[in-house]
């Protein structure tokens, strides 16, 4: 069925070169003003760069309003010759995958601009901050294999001068670390996309770079995809992080400024993820059968080990930072968990991660900002001082331990329901990583807020009206998203159905495990129930 | 003994071989330089020894176009030669470690 | 007897020389000599911008005689079909796409250096004719490199090419890092044309020619018995003796010992010379033998190649990291890019197509492509490097490179773009280049090559990351200090907060300050920038020509 309706998709591909490829175009565009702009005025570049990064936002917002929610396959598609002679092309597109992350892109740099301040040079950090997005735009929408990698790539260019230029303390070497060990990863990628490219030329018709082709027709040895597969899934573990090849992603995050902190873990993390799903998956479901059960373990792993690790962190960022290998963790779980719950619930959960973790480390961004410190010890009291501050702190908190009722709690629920049915104990293992968070969350919150105020911590400024403003869009979504994740799941199931059936005809001792319940009620009416059931047992008690 | 083209060509060798060692051992830049002269004047006889046997003549041609390419390499390296001996009278290959990594 | 008379008739009946299919290489030669005569006849033009703007308008001339030559260049019909490509000069030269793109770049190259050369001389004043002079005679030989079929001509141009650049590379005489680099350049470059010449004799001796096409098609007669000399021992030796020759010139270890120590002591403009245009022609008379000459010896010469290829990825990688000077780090980067061209190299024969992607298409494309992006980049650091080296080239320990940032903004942004791109970031041409030679490698199904080649790209990144942090990064630690630890901690730091406190690590406080960077310069190294980004951005510009270029080379040739 997903033959069918992607190669309708294809036959669609040469309608304009519009409303995808501008999604690109524009923070491309914005950045080369900025760099027309004078810079000494600071206020000009930011406006700028705010109105580049809403214009994309709203371009992504059209998309997603018009998105066809019944058509699983590739909407928007538009579709560029480039190297005819090696079968590239530009070639961009989305889908129900896709097309949150799309949006929570064109979301979260906004606000990243407008919440934070670049302590020097604004003008180079907004020229990177757009060219930042318009790598990240591309590398969602790319259809292209080889455009995919080519985006993946470039977007450490910037990253690398945000958090060798703009970052804290360690930072150069934080920058190189990061450069260089996701660059090191990717580059076997290059050598897997050119030898899939090569192996399957006869199966595709002459040699191509259209994931859809690849995906429908080629005929690779298992040696041959497995060892390509491996190439593609250390690239993305690395990006992700996955738990053994995680040790950048502390560092970058600590050492990076607020904005490329919630840009990395916000967006770039899930390049990885997507990066699974899109070309790991889709490509290799064969390998993905055979080999995901050590995905699902390095997941579990992840999940453990961050949370173990971010309770014992002294630094505010640092546990953050930690958060996120646990949170990602859940995430490369559901995508093994190869079932609909699971693999819908890695969608949610990577839209939902961003605009919480996002969220944090804007609040701990103005939290150094105020109190020049991260260190949890030297914190204190900040309820009475900045008690707006503590209540938003409290809501995106509660949302990242995954409270029901709140976003976080429709990703982790539907990633434990779909493994439980995938690999039981595993899902068991998982769930003490959810109790491991409400653990460390609520017990950083309760050393930073709670408390005697000593000395700055009591003086310390709350959050002024501009900044409740700017991250008030965040808070909406993840009170929205959790209590009504309806429209959202209804645009990633059929994408994620089409997706596994794709691996069931590919794959032929596999089929999808599934409890019987979820196929009377519908994961949506799933979430609901859950969520009547066991709301009312926990509520809010930590005020 | 009939000498063939084989005897020229061995000699050759072992001249070409003479110059080579002379190369890497020597280090006087003059008689380095005197080294790379006899490598060339080795294939020459190489050429006509090969051009004999094969009955061809264009070995013999190129053997003109050897001596004229060697004959500017003499120019170029000695010249050199001096310019390094005129800040250094005694110099020797050894001495030349300005540039090292 | 006979043969004497004969050869004296056949010495008489002189060849036709078609004049406008060489027009290019002609333009540059007569350029040259027009070039040196004026200024001796005039004695005040050796001074100032005469010499340059010279060379710059005799390459780019030579450039749009290159356009016609292109489109002079009618179909001929061949036993094997028709092909865009035409004999010249008694079979001497071939002028096909191949020969078409290397003249492009040897002229780019010239282009770009003249630029080069005329700031550097103007800061050294040693302004003269004489530098140009040589640099468009080594391109001559370069040029003639690149289209000579014949083993003797191939020799002379890689002596045409190789002894003006022994002499360029000595010119700067108040350095004797100069006249140091210029000697072991010699020796070892003798050495190197002692074994091609070595070579070529074996190979004649084996064969009886000293033609591409004829050794070629020397394999087939042989197997009928027809040859006198039947060796191929002594050809396999002379086919070695060629390779270890080219190896020394485009620096492939285990022959790149000359490369760092001349890279540094040559004058940078003639380092970028050397670099892109030397090693360019160098690798392209690599090709054409090895392509055209030894082709049915792809078996005994691929697993050299690949073996020099990855000693060079290796090798050349590991070693930069060692370096503090960063000519010797662009030096050893060369090796590295030298790996991949090799790659190249490899990758061009094995005519079995696949899904009528006939893989040795791709090899000669890659290789092509990877010329003129390594060209381009090159000459763009080599011209920062000219810039900022300051006077007597001093100033190249990576020291010297902090905070070129902050006081030579324009400077250090197209660093960092040439040395992304070198590093092959995506949408640049380093990536594009990078990218055709893995694709041609795994067409070819060299995996393993490939993988290589792409973890020495990952390790020799961390050489231009260092630059690049060098540059931008490690300036303004001390300007981000002073704006955001204002109130606390500000004596930790000890000296560099100091300077920091002093002036936001004002000019005075770098050896920037005195950075001259004149217009030519600006201009060559803008133009290499640019022209990086967009040869990333749009790689399809120079589809036809690399099309032709296929075409030509993928198919048999006859005489």
């Amino acid at each position: 069925m997903i033959a069918s309706t992607l190669l309708a998709a294809e036959t669609t591909a040469d309608v304009a070169f519009g409303t995808l490829p501008s999604l690109i175009l524009v923070p491309l565009l914005t950045a080369a003003v900025i760099m027309l702009l004078p810079a000494s005025r600071a206020d000009y570049v930011k406006l700028a760069a705010l109105i580049g990064s809403v214009i994309t936002g709203a371009i992504s917002i059209y998309v997603l309003w018009h998105f066809d929610v019944a058509d699983p396959g590739f909407q928007f598609t538009a579709q560029r010759e480039w190297i005819s002679s090696l079968g590239l092309s530009w070639f961009l597109g989305i889908d129900g995958i896709s097309l949150f992350l799309v949006v929570l892109t064109g979301i979260l740099f906004p606000i990243a601009i407008l919440t934070t301040e670049p302590h020097h040079d604004p003008k180079p950090y907004h020229v990177w901050i757009m060219l930042l997005m318009a790598g990240s735009m591309g590398a969602f929408l790319a259809l292209d294999l080889l455009l995919f990698f080519l985006f993946f790539e470039v977007v450490l260019v910037p990253m690398y001068f945000l958090i060798g230029g703009w970052g804290h303390g360690n930072r150069v070497y934080a920058a190189m670390k990061f450069f260089l060990y996701t660059m090191a990863a990717s580059a076997l990628m290059l050598v897997g996309i050119v030898s899939l490219v090569f192996l399957a030329a006869g199966d595709t018709g002459g040699a191509t770079f259209n994931v859809i082709e690849l995906a429908e027709n080629h005929q690779l040895s298992t040696l041959a995809s497995t060892l390509v597969f491996l190439s593609f899934a250390l690239a993305f573990a690395v990006k992700v992080p996955v738990f053994p090849v995680h040790t950048w992603l502390p560092d970058a995050h600590t050492e990076a400024p607020t904005a490329g902190s919630v840009i990395l873990a916000g967006v770039m993390l899930k390049l990885g993820t997507y990066g699974m799903l899109r070309f790991g998956v889709y490509l290799f479901p064969e390998v993905v059968f055979d080999l995901g059960w050590i995905f699902m373990t390095l997941g579990v792993i992840g999940i453990v080990y961050g949370a173990a690790v971010a309770t014992m962190q002294k630094d505010l960022k640092r546990l953050v930072a930690y958060s996120s290998v646990a949170h990602m963790g859940f995430i490369v779980l559901g995508i093994f968990a190869l079932n609909s719950q699971g693999m819908t619930g890695a969608v949610v959960q990577m839209v939902n991660h961003g605009i919480t973790t996002g969220a944090l480390f804007i609040l701990v961004g103005w939290i150094y900002e105020r109190r020049h410190t991260r260190e949890i010890a030297a914190l204190g009291g900040l309820q009475k001082s900045a008690p707006l501050m503590a209540g938003v702190f409290t809501l995106v908190m509660l949302s990242s331990v995954g409270l029901p009722g709140l976003n976080g709690f429709v990703g982790e629920f539907l990633i434990l329901l779909g493994t439980f049915s995938a690999a039981r104990w595993w899902a068991v293992v998982a769930v003490s990583g959810v109790i491991l968070a409400a653990l460390y969350m609520l017990w950083a919150y309760q050393r930073t807020f709670h408390g005697p105020a000593v000395g700055e911590n009591a003086t310390m400024e709350d959050m002024r009206l501009s900044e409740l403003f700017g991250i008030l869009p965040l808070l909406v979504l993840i009170v929205f998203l959790g209590v009504y994740p309806k429209p959202m799941l209804d645009r990633i199931e059929p994408s994620v159905d089409a997706l596994i059936e794709h691996v069931e005809e590919r794959v032929t001792d596999f089929y999808e495990p599934e409890p019987n319940e979820v196929e009377r009620v519908g994961v949506t009416g799933l979430i609901e129930a859950a969520e009547h059931g066991e709301s009312g047992g926990e509520g809010e008690e930590d005020h | 003994m009939e000498v063939t083209a084989t005897w020229y060509l061995i000699l050759s060798a072992l001249l070409f071989t003479m110059g080579l060692v002379g190369l890497l051992v020597r280090r006087n830049p003059l008689i380095m330089f005197m080294c790379v002269e006899l490598m060339l004047n080795a294939v020459n006889i190489s050429f006509v020894a090969f051009s004999g046997a094969l009955n061809d003549v264009a070995g013999r041609t190129a053997v003109f176009f050897v001596l004229v390419v060697a004959a500017a390499e003499v120019v170029v390296g000695l010249s050199l030669v001096v310019a390094l001996m005129r800040r250094r009278p005694t110099l020797t290959a050894d001495d030349l470690t300005a540039l090292r990594g | 007897m006979g043969l004497f008379a004969q050869t004296v008739v056949d010495a008489i009946d002189t060849p036709e020389v078609e004049w406008k299919m060489m027009a290019p290489l002609l333009v540059l030669a007569v350029g040259a000599i027009v070039l040196i005569t004026i200024t001796s006849v005039v004695p005040r033009t050796r001074r100032g911008g005469f010499p340059a703007a010279f060379t710059i308008t005799t390459a780019a001339v030579a450039g749009w005689f290159l356009k016609v030559v292109w489109s002079g260049l009618g179909d001929h019909a061949e036993t094997y079909g028709i092909w865009r490509r035409q004999w010249i000069v008694a079979d001497a030269l071939m002028i096909d796409g191949f020969t078409i793109f290397v003249w492009g770049v040897i002229l780019l190259s010239v282009f770009l250096c003249g630029g080069l050369l005329d700031s550097y001389l103007r800061r050294e004043g040693f302004d003269g004719p004489e530098w140009y002079t040589l640099m468009m005679i080594s391109a001559v030989g370069g040029m003639l490199l690149a289209a000579a079929h014949d083993l003797i001509l191939i020799f002379l141009a890689v002596e045409i090419l190789s002894i003006a650049v022994y002499v360029l590379a000595g010119l700067h005489l108040r350095r004797s890092d100069s006249q140091e680099a210029a000697f072991k350049y010699f020796i070892l470059g003798a050495l190197a044309s002692a074994f091609l010449l070595y070579g070529i004799a074996l190979v004649y001796g084996a064969t009886g020619t000293t033609h591409l096409v004829d050794i070629f098609m020397y394999r087939s007669t042989n197997a009928a018995g027809l040859s006198p000399l039947t060796n191929s021992s002594m050809m396999l030796a002379g086919m070695a003796m060629i390779m270890i020759g080219f190896a020394f010139k485009i620096s492939a270890v285990p022959f790149h010992v000359w490369t760092p120590d001349v890279y540094q002591g040559a004058p940078t403009p003639i380092t970028a010379f050397m670099a892109s245009a030397v090693k360019a022609a160098a690798f392209a008379g690599l090709f054409r033998i090895m392509w055209e000459g030894f082709t049915y010896y792809v078996d005994d010469w691929r697993p050299v190649l690949s073996a020099l290829a990855i000693a060079s990825l290796v090798v050349g990688s590991f070693l930069a990291l060692a370096q503090t000077n960063v000519k010797r780090m662009l030096a050893y980067s060369s090796i590295v890019h030298a790996g991949f061209i090799l790659i190249a190299v490899y990758a061009v024969p094995g005519v079995t197509g696949i899904g009528g992607d006939d893989p040795s298409r791709l090899g000669i494309e890659a290789f092509l492509f990877y010329l003129l992006a390594y060209t381009l980049m090159t000459i763009g650091t080599f011209g920062v490097l000219t810039a900022a080296g300051g006077v007597d080239d001093a100033n190249h320990e990576l020291a010297d490179y902090r905070g070129l940032s902050k006081s030579q903004p324009v400077l250090a942004g197209l660093m960092a773009v040439l040395l992304f791109a070198q590093a092959g970031i995506p949408f640049t041409a380093g990536f594009v280049a990078k990218f055709r030679v893995i694709a041609a490698a795994a067409a070819n199904e060299a995996y393993i090559l490939g993988a290589v080649a792409m973890l020495a790209a990952v390790v020799s990144a961390v050489l231009y990351l260092r630059i690049v942090v060098t540059m931008f990064l490690v300036g303004d630690e001390l300007v981000a200090h002073a704006v955001t630890d204002t109130d606390d901690d500000a004596a930790t730091d000890g000296v560099a907060d100091e300077t920091a406190s002093n002036d936001h690590l004002g000019e005075a406080s770098t050896p920037f300050g005195q950075v001259y960077t004149p217009k030519p310069l600006l201009l060559a190294v803008m133009l290499a920038a640019f022209g990086t980004i967009v040869l990333g951005v749009f790689p399809q510009l120079v589809e036809p020509i690399l099309t032709d270029a296929a075409d030509s080379l993928s198919t048999l040739r006859q005489r």
